[in-house]
């Protein structure tokens, strides 16, 4: 648990020393507010790119009952890429940057209003989700660089995990 | 890759993933006895590129100007392989292992190293997920490691 905590400290931590420096000094409260840095950015980018997955597959799982069971599977390790990426990603709060990601309680991924468009037809749809997991992996891989080290590690499993969805999807399209 | 110059700080995390593909190596020689068909022909491939992981990363850490670890004579295997089942199992071990030893790469700041070690996880992790018959949220980290993995 002790672990967990430290694997916690995020990268938008990295924009509170700013908040404090402006804090003490009463001009510099009326500065711009510090800009997100290059690896909370990239973090950003991943937990939304999760959020679109899962409301894929959401979709997906609505519209192709035969191929439910597969595809709940793999939203399942989606599930827990979005919950991991988040408990990395905390903003202080009174962070102009609060609103708008990172809410604790998001949008619904999958909910009626999240429904994401996927093409018609299995075969198609199946495809789609194809190339939407190898772009996922391939956005993450190339974000690495922006990121500390435990970080990187964490957008390569993911990446690596999404990798192994494409083999499932493809073995399920027959 | 072999083209690109290695620092000093990657040079112990490219010797453990050597160190993890040499065993995978032997493993695969072992597992690959008690296989036949199919499942003895991808072992054939995975083992072959675990031999050419094994070369790719010899000749970085050289670049590097380091002396590549060396295989051990003879490995301690994990548990007793028998037949298909444990010969799977232990596939699956290895390619677990090796994962994890491309996460250490990845934690090397050095770009290109963290691309190569991030490419090197996916493979293992797919053959890892083709043995294991599924797939797993967090290749490379322990099984529990957040939550449920």
């Amino acid at each position: 648990m002790a672990d967990r905590t430290r694997r916690g400290v995020l990268a938008a931590a990295a924009s509170l020393p700013l908040l404090a420096v402006s804090g003490c000094k009463g001009v510099g409260a009326l500065a711009p507010p510090p800009r997100p840095g290059p690896d909370v950015i990239v973090l950003r980018a991943a937990i939304a790119a999760e959020e679109a997955m899962i409301a894929r597959y959401g979709t997906a799982i609505a519209r192709f009952p035969g191929l439910a069971k597969t595809l709940t599977g793999l939203r399942a390790e989606h599930r827990l890429h979005l919950a991991e990426l988040r408990t990395r990603l905390v903003i202080p709060s009174g962070s102009p940057y609060r609103s708008g990601f990172a809410s604790p309680s998001p949008r619904p991924a999958g909910a009626p209003g999240a429904a994401a468009a996927l093409p018609a037809g299995q075969a198609a749809a199946l495809d789609f989700l194809q190339t939407a997991e190898d772009s996922a992996a391939a956005a993450l891989l190339r974000g690495l660089a922006a990121v500390p080290p435990s970080l990187a590690q964490l957008l390569a499993s993911v990446a690596a995990s999404e990798s192994t969805h494409v083999a499932v999807l493809r073995s399920a399209a027959g | 890759m072999s083209g690109t110059a290695v620092g000093p700080g990657a040079v112990s995390a490219l010797q453990a993933a050597l160190a993890a593909e040499h065993a995978a190596v032997y493993g695969y020689g072992v597992a690959g006895a008690y296989l036949d068909g199919p499942a003895e022909t991808t072992a054939t491939a995975y083992w072959n590129a675990h031999q050419v992981a094994r070369d790719t990363l010899e000749a970085m850490l050289r670049q590097a100007g380091a002396q590549p670890v060396a295989a051990a004579p003879a490995y301690q295997l994990p548990h007793k392989v028998d037949g298909p089942a444990s010969a799977t199992a232990l596939a699956v071990l290895l390619e677990n292992r090796v994962t994890a030893a491309y996460l250490g790469v990845v934690a090397v700041t050095d770009p290109a190293v963290r691309q190569f070690g991030a490419r090197a996880m996916a493979t293992a992790a797919g053959r890892a997920a083709t043995w294991r018959g599924r797939t797993v949220a967090f290749p490379g980290f322990p099984r529990g490691a957040f939550g449920n993995g």
